[in-house]
């Protein structure tokens, strides 16, 4: 099986006034494609810098991050931003939708960023992935006329839209009541199967834990276990 | 890339309707901006318009030429306060004319030189005095009580004026004597038994009492010598009102509308007119307005100026009148009472002041000596000469003009106009005609002319002055017989008319040069520079906006301030716009951050933020733009009334009838928008730099 993601050897530094944070510790890691993985332990653990750094949203201090085989740590700003559009898809904690936009347009967002497709092309993407999340009939709404469930959806279409190799979760179930949390994780799941996409996820639900094929443990920047 | 310019311009229009408080704001600053920069600037256009054309069509012509060796710039409208401007003479206008006249733009040269003088105004004790010899003659018992009453009333004040100038005069017989006069003049015998043709009574009152009193006030007037001729055929803004015109060859003077109105006008007249003038024009009423009651309170009190220049039989026929409309006197004697009821008929309030103007034009003033001066009669103006000494000239008024649409500026229309020569005359230039009789008194005086140069020699004998340059090149008159004690009576040596060829070479100060095509003013002066260089004449130019000192740089100093007040508005709402897109930015963190997390580049949110200002720039200001169009329109087919002369000035007449102009309406909301959205790069920048890390942070 092919490797997603590698992390060799990644430490990651923030300047903390005049002191520094080590967020993360020498971390070795590799996701095979097709992985449903979380990646939980308490907060400060460094779940989010990791996150970060698999979504191309920052750059290792020392050690390589791969993405699909490619080595991110030389990239400047623009081809980050590229990767992240052509390669990943993101799902966040508090659905971040843009609030101006309806449901077909904020699913339709980064098809209009990437470029190069038909009107027809992009509706029928858009349409496709409404139906698989359920949303057909609130196509036409503002984003911010949904429910919470609902909007997790918007976002996880979103995210597929661009048909990323690796989708990043953080923290999708933590605004959600346990019901429709667990509903989205099956939803997740599903769109793994059928689309053989990555998911890397963030929780520290246990609920949510146990649908994972891979729990990565996380403590103090290092791998407790995974 | 067109996909994702529809996508800002969507998005921007979807933030702009989420904040729309903000954008409102923003919106009607950037309106406001517009609407001002047109409005503004369109009124701007129209005015340097119509003042070019006042001041093209009335004395500046389109250029200027007056000498390279002025000590000061040339001011047609005045700039010298206190003094003279030296603006040098070109001593041979022929010459000056010739070159500028080669130049195939110029349509034609004007001579011109204007200068101060004093009008000789009489004495007001021989004014009432001719009036009472001749109420004497036809024996008229009221209007010689009158009269006497004026004259006593006139000797009381030369009694105080004498008491204050005994006290810093060093003749002191001559004081006494004047008041020894006066003394006997103010002998309730004197006038009290003056009621018959007394000649030697009124010869004491010619020979000795007149004379202490000094002349009136002088009223200095300004008066442009030209080529009279020329002058109407040049400055089409020329109107003759009354007289008639100043034929060719002829000498003489016209006066001006404006300054005879304001200067040389009865002081009852002149009030009423004031009053007239604010309550129509500038929409004051009497009550409440100080300068308005003022003028109001000073009308009754100025009963005498009329009562002094009726006889007899006006004061009966006005004593009617005023009778017929509801004015009765109280006393039943003619001079008295008809002083009540001139009294009462000057008293004018909110309600009845219409009806007196019209009265007073009606039937008041067609009865007195309502102009100082009037075309027919002869004037005495005088002047410094520049060398020094005072010249009188006397000068026939022929007639009153003004400068059409002008008629109220002080600007324009304060200059009398003269012929060229006795402008020379008074400037102290002598005409062919002086100088033949100057030197016929040479000879019979003998004395002979001396230049600076030589002035020396002929005082000490030949090669005194060697080292000495010279200082002054005017003749200078040495008296080498001194035992010739003869005095000299310079008669002035003035004709009415003068040789039509003298005014074509000789002096003059200055010229107007009128051109064919008045859109080629830089180009015509550089060509006219080249070739009064190539021909040796000191002689510079200038254009009509230099020629004119401060009033030409008028639409200047406006343009100055209305682009410092657009400055200011722009300064207001770029730092609004500025910090609106900042404190945007962070509201809007989170959205940014997921936008460029899931895969948009700094330069998409760059463009949305520059999208926002670019949109509501352009719907502000095109909405300026509109309002601004409405409002020009409106004007142009009411147009704007000139609250004063100066305004009346720049509008070249008494309203301004703004045109709309429609590049300006066209190019200015695009200039805004553009100038907000370039301003308001620095902010999206900043708004561009939010990581897209800023997506993950969860801070509710």
């Amino acid at each position: 099986m092919s490797q997603a993601v590698t992390i060799e050897h990644v430490s990651k530094v923030y300047p903390l006034g005049s002191t520094e944070v080590q967020a993360l510790r020498d971390i070795h890691l590799s996701f095979d494609t097709g992985e449903f993985t979380t990646v939980a332990g308490p907060s400060g653990c460094g779940k989010s810098t990791l996150l970060n750094l698999i979504g191309c949203m920052d750059t290792p201090s020392r050690g390589e991050v791969y993405i699909e085989g490619q080595p991110i740590s030389k990239l400047g700003d623009k081809e980050l931003t590229r990767l992240r559009l052509d390669k990943l898809g993101f799902i966040f904690q508090s659905f971040n939708l843009i609030p101006v936009l309806t449901v077909f347009q904020n699913i339709e967002f980064p098809l209009l960023i990437q470029g190069g497709f038909t009107s027809k092309e992009r509706s029928d993407r858009v349409r496709e992935l409404m139906e698989e999340v359920g949303l057909s009939a609130q196509a036409k709404q503002k984003s911010n006329a949904l429910s919470g469930g609902q909007r997790q959806r918007v976002a996880i279409a979103r995210a597929l839209v661009t048909r990323p190799r690796i989708v990043l979760a953080d923290e999708p179930t933590a605004n959600l009541d346990s019901a429709t949390g667990e509903r989205i994780i099956d939803l997740m799941k599903a769109v793994n199967q059928s689309h053989k996409t990555t998911f890397i996820f963030s929780t520290h639900d246990p609920l949510v834990m146990k649908h994972a094929t891979r729990i990565i443990r996380l403590r103090d920047g290092e791998v407790l276990e995974g | 890339m067109r996909e994702s310019l529809a996508l800002i311009i969507k998005v921007a229009f979807r933030n702009l309707w989420l904040y729309r408080l903000k954008s409102t704001v923003i919106a009607g600053l950037l309106c406001m901006g517009s609407f001002i920069g047109i409005v503004g600037l369109s009124l701007l256009h129209d005015v340097e318009h119509s003042m070019q054309d006042s001041i093209i069509s009335s004395v500046a012509g389109h250029l200027q030429a007056y000498s390279s060796k002025a000590k000061d710039d040339l001011a047609l409208f005045g700039g010298a306060f206190m003094g003279r401007a030296d603006v040098g003479t070109i001593p041979n206008l022929a010459s000056l004319r010739d070159v500028v006249k080669q130049n195939t733009n110029v349509a034609d040269f004007i001579p011109m030189g204007s200068d101060m003088a004093m009008l000789g105004r009489g004495n007001e004790l021989d004014e009432t005095l001719t009036s009472l010899r001749g109420a004497l003659k036809k024996g008229e018992t009221d209007i010689i009580a009158q009269r006497k009453d004026e004259l006593k009333f006139l000797f009381l004040q030369l009694e105080r004026e004498l008491t204050e100038r005994a006290k810093l005069s060093a003749d002191k017989e001559l004081m006494d004597r004047y008041r020894a006069d006066l003394n006997h003049a103010l002998e309730p015998d004197f006038l009290g038994t003056l009621n018959a043709l007394d000649e030697e009574k009124l010869l004491f009152l010619d020979t000795h009492i007149a004379p202490i009193s000094g002349e009136k006030q002088p009223i200095y007037l300004m008066y442009l010598g030209t080529d009279i001729q020329l002058f109407k055929q040049n400055f089409p803004k020329f109107k003759l009102v009354e007289g008639e015109p100043l034929g060719p060859g002829q000498r003489g003077i016209l006066i001006s509308y404006k300054v005879r109105e304001t200067q040389l006008k009865a002081v009852v007249a002149r009030l009423f007119d004031e009053l007239k003038k604010r309550i129509d024009r500038v929409r004051v009423p009497i009550k409440g307005d100080v300068e308005n009651e003022r003028a109001a309170a000073d009308l009754p009190k100025q009963y005498q100026q009329i009562l002094s220049s009726l006889d007899r039989h006006k004061a009966d026929v006005l004593s009617e009148f005023l009778k017929s409309i509801g004015i009765k006197p109280k006393s039943a004697e003619l001079i008295t009472g008809l002083k009540e009821q001139l009294q009462e008929f000057l008293q004018v309030d909110d309600t009845n002041f219409q009806e007196r103007y019209k009265q007073f034009y009606a039937q008041i003033a067609p009865k007195m000596k309502l102009y100082e001066i009037s075309p027919g009669e002869t004037i005495v103006l005088r002047s410094y000469t520049k060398s020094g000494y005072l010249k009188s000239v006397p000068l026939k008024v022929f007639g009153v003009y003004t400068f059409e649409g002008l008629e109220d500026s002080d600007l324009a229309g304060v200059m009398n106009i003269t012929d060229l020569i006795t402008f020379r005359e008074l400037y102290g230039e002598m005409n062919e005609e002086s100088k033949k009789e100057l030197e016929a008194m040479r000879v019979a005086s003998s004395t002979v002319v001396t230049d600076a140069a030589g002035a020396e020699d002929a005082l000490f004998g030949a090669g005194a002055s060697a080292s000495v340059p010279s200082v002054d090149t005017h003749p200078v008159e040495t008296k080498t017989d001194s035992k010739k004690k003869e005095i000299l009576h310079i008669k002035p040596v003035i004709s009415d008319v003068f040789p039509e060829s003298e005014i074509q070479k000789g002096l003059a100060l200055n010229g107007a040069i009128r051109l064919k095509d008045g859109s080629k003013i830089k180009e015509t002066r550089a060509e006219l520079n080249k070739l009064l260089k190539e021909a040796g004449i000191e002689a510079k130019l200038v254009d009509w906006q230099e020629a004119t000192g401060i009033v030409g740089q008028f639409a200047n100093i406006v343009r100055l301030v209305l682009i410092f007040a657009l400055g200011v508005i722009f300064l207001v709402a770029l730092v609004i716009i500025n910090n609106s897109i900042i404190v945007g930015t962070l509201n809007r963190t989170k959205e940014i951050g997921t936008m460029r997390a899931i895969g948009a580049q700094k330069s998409f949110v760059l463009g949305l933020f520059l999208a926002e200002t670019a949109i509501t720039g352009l719907i502000g200001s095109i909405i300026g733009a509109t309002l601004a169009t409405v409002f020009l329109f409106t004007l142009h087919i009411k147009g704007i009334p000139a609250p004063n002369d100066i305004v009346s000035f720049l509008f070249s007449g008494p309203r301004l009838y703004p045109t709309l102009q429609w590049n300006l309406v066209m190019t200015t909301p695009f200039v805004v928008s553009l100038v907000a959205t370039i301003a308001s790069i620095y902010a999206a920048r900043h708004a561009a730099h939010v990581k897209p890390a800023e997506a993950m942070q969860e801070k509710e």
